[in-house]
């Protein structure tokens, strides 16, 4: 088997070095000579590697150089990105890599005429709507000769996820986190509760931890994307999979007014008699630290809550951190154990004024990227993102970690979360999470109307 | 005795938020995570929100960038201005009140609108590449560009500010020109200088004052430029220091005090300079609020 791997690695290396002829014309022989001893390079590395990774190699080049645009700006997420662009540099041949930062907020606003100027090769982005947008806007260069080659090492969820509406290849996942229910383990146990397995078991927990004092669900909604989670989860756990992707892309006809969506608000304002007061000034941060101090029983968030535990420098509060999955609500689509699990990608921009000259490069480090120890080490530094490979080494995953795999590879369905699954103008502060806020204000209200303004939003929108 | 209190309780109020910047800058985020921000500091204040500022918010190398669009800004504004102020109020022409109200109504136009346009525009304008100035190993002045293009380089943002504060300052500028009697002009005139000459040895230096009010103004503008960097930057670390306290949030933690460290550190250059010009500063805002 080592030898046909073998072989195929050469006749891959091959393929490169015909693509690299052909999509340079210009190149001298020299450059070809130069080519093909950065091929025989790679693939004497390749031989002395012994097979050890599965991932085959691919349509790529080494040496060279090519550009990548990050919005990793976390201190961990930084040094994580520099340390993968380091590791490639040194595995490529020397590709130089020149990085360019953005901060994450900024990256994601900007991001539209970022991809419309003069962007880098590969860039950092996110699965779902928001990256088949700007795919179908023809701002992102399909992958399918990289994800052919690497699709072996990812799951058929995670394939879904980075295919674009022409049926292409867009992407490599490289992390994802899910959404869950966290609390504290030395509270829980003091005070005897259980991790309730259904809507009823959770409404009587709340009710108790009110009368103990608590408040039973920490909820911080002043950057009005955190309810989105809970809307996300209900309506998956009511409605399903199918119905929340047609609704957050008003495919098939789907309409806001739909009194399915009614009995998620329903629902909804069965609990939120059991949220932080005034939760529509508060950070997430702030709800975490609720978490944090004790002041607070239960909280739905994604698995960065963790960060906030690790900020306040104390690993005996990193230690009680646990979580479960949202409970069952007694519908026909809790078996679906769907949750939000935001994938995080690398994709190849379209308008870089140097792809047609590093796309050998860049594939490479698309290519690179998918391998489950590029993913570790980036894990290393940022410990809030677990890796998509199925090579991934998880030996040395904490507890925590290896309770989100086993939650995430136990769900049937995963959802993005819902500004990333819908349409950014819909999903924003005037949209939906205007909307939200609206609905929690007063959750007891009748929701006809509102639903009829989210409906009529939609429909005010121009087309995409 | 009411003024008085009065305007302590003013005072108060207008000093709580820096002084709460401050305390905040001053406490390591731990703290803040577990005591809360309505609480006393538990394990003493400590400058190490500032350390990391820093070294890991490579605070230093964005002042370098804000010189760098700042200075040529300043000066490219003054020399032009000048120019056109010159013009308007030392020569009678048919035109030279249409263009001081042209510059003049420039000023009103909120720069926000033309953002779009502006946008092609840097996009589609092409500029040479004549090799850069290196400065350290991090920071690269090219000239003029390093993509062939205005967009995303510091000429492309020193041309924006030009363009924009050119207005009010020959608006000022030909206010105070104006107190400059005909004769002096007239007379450098008979001893045959010319318009170019008169403008740069005669003008100018008597407009000393106003020209120094002008610039520690432009300055504080032009540094205090959130939005042009914002724009038509698209790389990370050509950012000035504004748009680069940005950087210190991550995805999806916000380190408040540290946030309040790097904006404490931004605000130090314009009140350094306020406090060395104070008494231009003072100057430029009654000048040209007489005429003649």
């Amino acid at each position: 088997m080592g030898d046909s791997r073998e072989a195929k690695r050469v006749q891959n290396l091959l393929a490169l070095q015909d693509e690299a002829l052909r999509l340079n014309p210009n190149l001298t022989r020299r450059d070809v000579l130069k080519i093909a001893g950065y091929g025989s390079l790679a693939a004497f590395i390749a031989a002395c590697g012994g097979g050890a990774t599965n991932t085959p190699t691919g349509i790529t080049a080494t040496g060279g150089t090519m550009s990548l645009g990050s919005y990793n700006t976390d201190p961990g997420s930084k040094a994580g990105t520099q340390a993968i662009v380091d590791a490639f540099t040194s595995a490529n041949g020397g590709t130089k890599v020149k990085l360019n930062t953005v901060d994450h907020g900024t990256f994601q606003n900007t991001i539209s005429q970022y991809l419309q100027g003069t962007p880098e090769d590969a860039f950092t982005w996110f699965s779902g709507h928001r990256m088949r947008f700007f795919a179908a806007k023809g701002l992102a260069t399909p992958i399918d000769d990289v994800w052919s080659a690497v699709k072996s090492n990812y799951t058929s969820g995670f394939e879904a996820s980075i295919k674009g509406n022409d049926g292409k290849a867009y992407a490599i996942p490289t992390d994802y986190y899910p959404w869950a229910v966290f609390y504290r383990k030395d509270v829980w146990a003091a005070k005897g509760y259980n991790v309730p397995k259904n809507w009823d078991d959770l409404k009587a927990l709340c009710a108790k931890m009110k009368s103990d004092g608590l408040i039973p669900i920490a909820f911080a909604d002043k950057d009005g994307w955190p309810a989105q989670g809970t809307f996300d989860i209900l309506n998956l756990r009511l409605n399903g999979y199918d119905f929340h992707v047609n609704l957050l892309t008003g495919q098939n006809g789907q309409k806001w007014t739909d009194p399915k969506v009614t009995a998620v608000f329903k629902k909804w304002s069965e609990i939120t008699q059991y949220y932080s007061p005034a939760f529509a000034g508060l950070t997430w941060e702030k709800g975490a630290d609720q978490l944090l101090r004790k002041q607070a029983g239960m909280y739905l968030l994604g698995l960065f809550v963790s960060d906030e535990f690790k900020a306040s420098g104390s690993q005996a509060d990193v230690d009680q951190l646990d979580f479960f999955a949202f409970p069952h609500v007694g519908s026909s689509f809790d078996a679906e154990e769907a949750l939000d699990a935001p994938i995080d990608v690398y994709m190849l921009t379209a308008k870089s004024p140097t792809l047609q000259n590093d796309l050998g490069q860049a594939k490479a480090f698309l290519e690179f990227v998918s391998k489950g120890s590029t993913q570790v080490t980036y894990w290393k530094n940022a410990p809030g993102s677990i890796p998509t490979a199925n090579d991934a080494d998880t030996s040395q995953y904490p507890a925590l970690t290896k309770k989100a795999v086993q939650i995430v590879s136990g769900a049937k369905k995963i959802t993005q979360y819902f500004d990333r699954d819908s349409r950014p103008d819909f999903a924003g502060p005037n949209g939906m999470q205007g909307f939200l806020l609206k609905f929690l204000s007063n959750p007891s209200q009748d929701t006809t109307n509102l639903q009829k303004d989210m409906q009529n939003f939609w429909d005010s929108l121009p087309p995409e | 005795m009411i003024l008085q209190a009065f305007l302590i309780a003013m005072v108060v109020l207008w000093l709580f938020p820096l002084f709460w910047a401050v305390y905040a800058s001053l406490r390591p985020y731990g703290d803040t995570v577990v005591h809360g921000y309505l609480s006393w500091p538990a394990n003493g204040l400590s400058f190490i929100n500032y350390q990391n500022v820093w070294t890991q918010g490579e605070i230093p190398y964005y002042y370098l960038n804000t010189l760098v669009i700042v200075v040529p800004g300043v000066i490219l504004t003054l020399l032009l201005a000048s120019m056109v102020a010159f013009c308007c109020t030392q020569f009678s022409w048919r035109f030279n009140l249409i263009v001081l109200m042209l510059f003049t109504a420039g000023n009103l136009l909120p720069p926000q609108v033309i953002i779009v346009p502006l946008y092609w525009i840097y996009l589609h304008t092409p500029i040479p590449m004549l090799g850069s100035i290196d400065i350290g190993t991090k920071f690269s002045f090219a000239i003029f560009s390093d993509n062939n293009l205005l967009y995303d380089q510091y000429i492309g943002i020193i041309l924006i500010h030009v363009v924009f504060q050119t207005g009010f300052a020959t608006f000022v500028l030909s206010n105070y020109m104006k107190t400059i009697t005909k004769e002096i002009t007239e007379s450098a005139l008979v001893d045959g200088a010319n318009v170019l000459r008169i403008w740069w040895s005669v003008v100018l230096p008597l407009c000393r004052p106003a020209l120094a009010a002008m610039a520690t103004l432009l300055f504080t503008f032009m540094y205090n430029d959130f939005f042009w960097a914002l724009i038509l930057l698209s790389h990370g670390d050509k950012r000035p220091i504004t748009t680069a306290l940005n950087n210190l949030q991550g995805e999806f933690l916000i380190n408040n005090n540290l946030i309040a460290a790097g904006a404490l550190l931004a605000c130090l250059p314009p009140i350094i300079v306020y406090i060395l010009l104070q008494k231009h500063f003072v100057a430029g805002l009654t000048l040209g609020s007489t005429k003649g």
